[in-house]
């Protein structure tokens, strides 16, 4: 073993070498019938790992994220002259990796011979439909089983296609809100001993629409996996977004059937660890900015639960050096009462000090902490970069891009961005040749009736 | 306050009030329209999972992850699907089966076995798999591991970056003794480059340093800070990308080279991966991402707003579905819609997004929101088919009858640890479906059958591990 752990994990994780690697799923495709987050990132994921992906829109106008962006300022434009001048907002973003797209009006007969056609060749369909719409048109899994039975077909969305809540419209933060992840996140009321206060919150990103496409993937995943080694036949998949936020709560359900206690917000502490919380800092990092963020006083993480760790820290915080005895051993610690007075010991400790002055201290002393960081100081990070976690990357359609990366690394088959997104119906004639076997006439027809 | 002890809050048998039946679920519906749903019921129902078969039960799982949730949030979305997941922990057990809200071990769980006590958090993540004890730190525990290696497909760690490799035990090593094996190490920010892992790094490091507890929030304007999640949502969402790579390298292994690789999967990364367009937004024009507390940047009206007795999501960003909310407040309030339709800066999708016309959307929807409870906007915004729904807790959860009806709160009889309310997997399937088996072991309960199985040790084999602290 002559090279060092850290040189063989930067040589077989290379990321310059992504594309020398093969792909898992070369040669496959995956319809995306999808639209807003859930069921297209779902199929992102699988275009990440090779598999030819056609995100199928109405034509013209394409997916309501498109049309979605924040504040409505940030567009991206096309470089090129020939495509329509329309910018697509950022809503779009991070979904649609990748893709291909292809424009398909499938209330029309014609529509649903093109999906027909797509689906005799495709080993993955992913929908996000309200359940039975696609049925309902001919093109659901009933039907599409029928043409090809080895497609794993995965139906994503709110409250999944049976039971009293079926007809329910659900975006993600009702998923959220429904589930149960807003109860337990954010400060709590009143009366709980924690000396902020504050509302359920939401996560501050579309998580049960991503998070949730990631688990339709494994799922897709495992019965692609059981479909080529084991049982030769393809699978309906069903996922519900209000049934996946549910799935975060840990200890919650257990706890409530149990002793029918029903569990609060604890902030930015942790119920369950103590020192594992996030201490206000009391200056700001970046006095002299012009962005009010800036301006903020900072914010960081302290985590020193085991006994040592915490007997480490009363020595580094000398406000913490009277409670050090009093709080020895974790159980004494974590009680609510003793959680405020450590935790605020150590914000008075921080009042004069930055983000980045705590950081260093607690480097200094060999105790994990980290900052919290804003997206920007996230992407000052050489870490990130050397990892292609976050990429400039070069777009064919809108030049440089900056864009999220990958979170798995694999040594041997890397997933991998070739792109963010193109317009609509970018690659009709791409698609329409290669798997539906239509010609140049067949393709203008199609155009003149407004089926594509 | 005064303080509430365990036994204080009588505890009503689970459910409290019953599970409707498929005959008042589609109740006055027609016959065409019931077919879909009755079809899909036949299909999928959690009910019939023991009659069919499992995708994964053909691969081999040692989950050696401690301390935190990733790794085993990980190994769970194998165990749902069917494979053998060991869990492979130090003497003593995991440190994780130790937690407990503030401490408290009344609300621990256990075993009517050992009498060991375990807390809630493990027992949820514990579902369908086998405990053994191994001392990793002994050279004869690390042989056993190599022995369980041989005819394993899948290990999962997040020991320090490097541990197992000096231990050798780590994949250089053992892809030579199984070159068919997915090794994959779990973390919060990697186990090589700059900012690489410290040994036990947990969960808000990776919250911290990908955006997300920045972005997080009310705005400051409004008393909020940068606002971390209730749960360990990295090692959530890292653990389930992990499980994508492993399956991932799976499927490549049997379809194509016969070979297993390196898995590398952490839960910044995971959480910067599906942050939104906060990447996209900052290389256009160097945005920071602002907390918007329950608001949200791109869409209007999508939010959680305050009411009678809690909060109440409402979603609607179209037309559509925004002339049908403001006719919903109408019908009580006529002043309130008129005030909103009305406004000529309200009149486009896309002008309804910058902070003033958010502002003023909210300030408006709350005034009606004011005399509702939870539940009536939700039956009044529903009858215009508005997405809608308050904002619950875990009773509420527990309680909710499309959960009860399609078992997305489940009830387990346990053999050891009797009846356990719980989450079951989040997807269902028509032909081999995810299930959750038993939830929960106690420290190394597995290890007579495994190591008599896997090794065939002899009981005084075993005997004489134990009293050397190798298992």
């Amino acid at each position: 073993m002559a090279k060092s752990f850290e040189e063989y994990c930067r040589e077989v994780f290379d990321v310059k070498k992504i594309f020398d690697k093969p792909e898992v799923f070369k040669g496959y495709s995956c319809i995306s019938a999808t639209q807003y987050i859930l069921g297209p990132s779902c199929a992102n994921y699988f275009a990440e790992l090779g598999m030819e992906t056609i995100k199928v829109e109405l034509p013209r106008r394409g997916e309501p994220m498109r049309h979605t962006t924040p504040y409505n300022e940030p567009f991206l434009y096309p470089l090129s002259k020939q495509m329509p001048d329309k910018g697509t907002g950022l809503g779009f973003f991070g979904a649609n990796h990748n893709e291909y797209f292809l424009a398909v009006d499938f209330h029309k007969p014609e529509g649903v011979e093109i999906m027909h056609r797509l689906q005799a060749k495709a080993d993955v369909q992913a929908e996000n439909y309200r359940p039975g719409t696609f049925d309902r048109w001919g093109i659901g899994y009933r039907q599409a089983a029928k043409i090809n039975p080895r497609m794993v077909y995965i139906w994503m969305g709110g409250f999944g296609g049976w039971g009293p809540g079926r007809v329910r419209a659900s975006y993600d933060i009702l998923g959220q809100a429904q589930g149960g992840t807003f109860s337990v996140t954010g400060f709590p009321g009143p009366g709980h001993g924690h000396p902020a206060l504050g509302l359920p919150s939401k996560h501050t990103i579309w998580l049960a629409d991503y998070w949730g496409g990631m688990m339709g993937c494994f799922a897709g995943l495992a019965a692609l996996w059981w479909r080529d080694n084991v049982s030769g036949t393809g699978e309906f998949i069903e996922y519900s977004q209000v049934h996946g936020a549910t799935r975060h709560l840990e200890s919650t359900l257990p706890i409530y059937g149990r002793h029918g206690v029903v569990r609060q917000r604890w902030g930015n502490w942790d119920s369950e660890m103590c020192v594992h919380g996030i201490v206000q800092c009391g200056k700001p990092s970046y006095p002299n900015s012009k962005i009010m963020l800036e301006l903020e006083p900072g914010q960081i993480l302290i985590s020193a639960s085991d006994d040592d760790q915490f007997a480490k820290l009363c020595q580094t915080v000398p406000n913490l050096k009277a409670l050090a005895q009093k709080y020895a051993k974790h159980q004494a610690r974590i009680q609510p009462a003793a959680q405020t007075e450590i935790y605020t010991a150590m914000e008075e400790w921080a009042k004069d000090k930055t983000k980045e002055e705590v950081w260093q201290i607690m480097e200094k002393a060999d105790i994990n902490s980290q900052p919290v960081w804003s997206n920007k100081e996230c992407s000052q990070q050489e870490h990130f970069q050397l990892r292609d976690e976050l990429h400039w990357l070069d777009d064919p359609y809108f030049g440089d891009v900056l864009s999220q990366g990958l979170p798995f690394h694999l040594s041997e088959t890397p997933a991998r961005h070739r792109w963010v997104f193109k317009p609509v119906g970018a690659d009709n004639e791409y698609i329409l040749q290669k798997y539906c076997g239509y010609g140049l006439d067949q393709i203008r027809e199609l155009e003149k009736n407004d089926v594509i | 306050m005064a303080e509430i002890k365990s036994g204080d809050i009588p505890v009503l048998p689970w459910p409290a009030v019953p599970t409707p039946t498929p005959d008042e679920v589609y109740k006055g519906l027609s016959e065409a329209a019931q077919e879909y749903p009755r079809w899909l019921e036949t299909q999928v129902h959690w009910r019939d999972v023991g009659k069919k078969p499992e995708k994964l039960n053909r691969l081999r799982v040692l989950d050696c992850s401690i301390r935190m949730n990733i790794g085993h949030w990980a190994s769970s979305c194998f165990s749902e699907h069917g494979a053998e997941v060991i869990m492979v922990e130090p003497p003593g057990g995991d440190p994780t089966r130790k937690l407990t809200p503030f401490g408290r071990q009344e609300y621990m769980f256990k075993d009517s076995e050992t009498g060991e006590a375990v807390g809630g958090k493990f027992l949820h993540e514990c579902r369908n798999k086998l405990s053994i004890t191994m001392n990793l730190e002994s050279a004869e525990g690390r042989e056993l591991l190599k022995k369980l290696v041989v005819d394993a497909d899948i290990l999962i760690e997040n020991y320090p970056p490097g541990q197992f490799d000096a231990w050798g035990i780590g994949y250089r090593q053992l892809s030579e003794i199984n070159p068919r094996l997915v090794y994959c190490w779990v973390g919060q920010r990697g186990q090589w480059g700059p900012l690489k892992d410290r040994p036990w790094m947990y969960d808000p490091v990776g919250q911290n340093s990908c955006g997300f507890t920045h972005g997080t929030g009310a705005p400051a304007a409004f008393g909020g800070r940068p606002t971390r999640s209730g749960f360990w949502v990295c090692d959530h969402v890292g653990g389930t990308t992990a499980a994508m790579g492993i399956m991932a390298a799976l499927n490549y292994r049997d379809r194509v080279s016969g070979r297993g690789q390196f898995v590398e999967s952490t839960g910044a990364a995971a959480i910067m991966r599906i942050i939104d367009y906060n990447w996209g937004w900052q290389g256009m024009d160097g945005s920071i991402r602002p907390r918007f507390g329950n608001w949200d940047l791109a869409i209007n009206i999508y939010a959680v707003n305050p009411c009678k007795d809690g909060q109440i999501m409402v979603g609607g960003g179209h037309d559509r579905l925004w002339f049908r909310i403001w006719k919903t407040v109408g019908k009580d309030r006529p002043e309130l819609e008129q005030h909103i339709v009305e406004d000529p800066q309200l009149k486009v999708v896309v002008d309804r997004l910058p902070y003033y016309a958010q502002v003023e959307t909210y300030t408006t929807f709350a005034d009606w929101f004011k005399d509702n409870t939870r539940l009536e906007a939700e039956t009044k915004l529903q009858a215009e088919e508005v997405a809608s729904g308050g904002v619950t807790f875990a009773d509420e959860v527990a309680e909710f009858p499309h959960f009860k009806y399609r078992g997305h709160v489940l009830e387990i009889n346990d053999v050891l640890y009797g009846k356990v309310l719980h989450a079951p997997a989040p997807q269902t399937a028509q032909k081999a479906p995810p299930r959750i088996k038993w939830l929960g072991r106690p420290t190394g309960y597995d290890n007579e059958e495994v190591y008599r199985r896997i090794f065939g040790f002899k009981k005084d084999e075993l005997d004489s591990l134990k009293k050397k602290g190798v298992i």
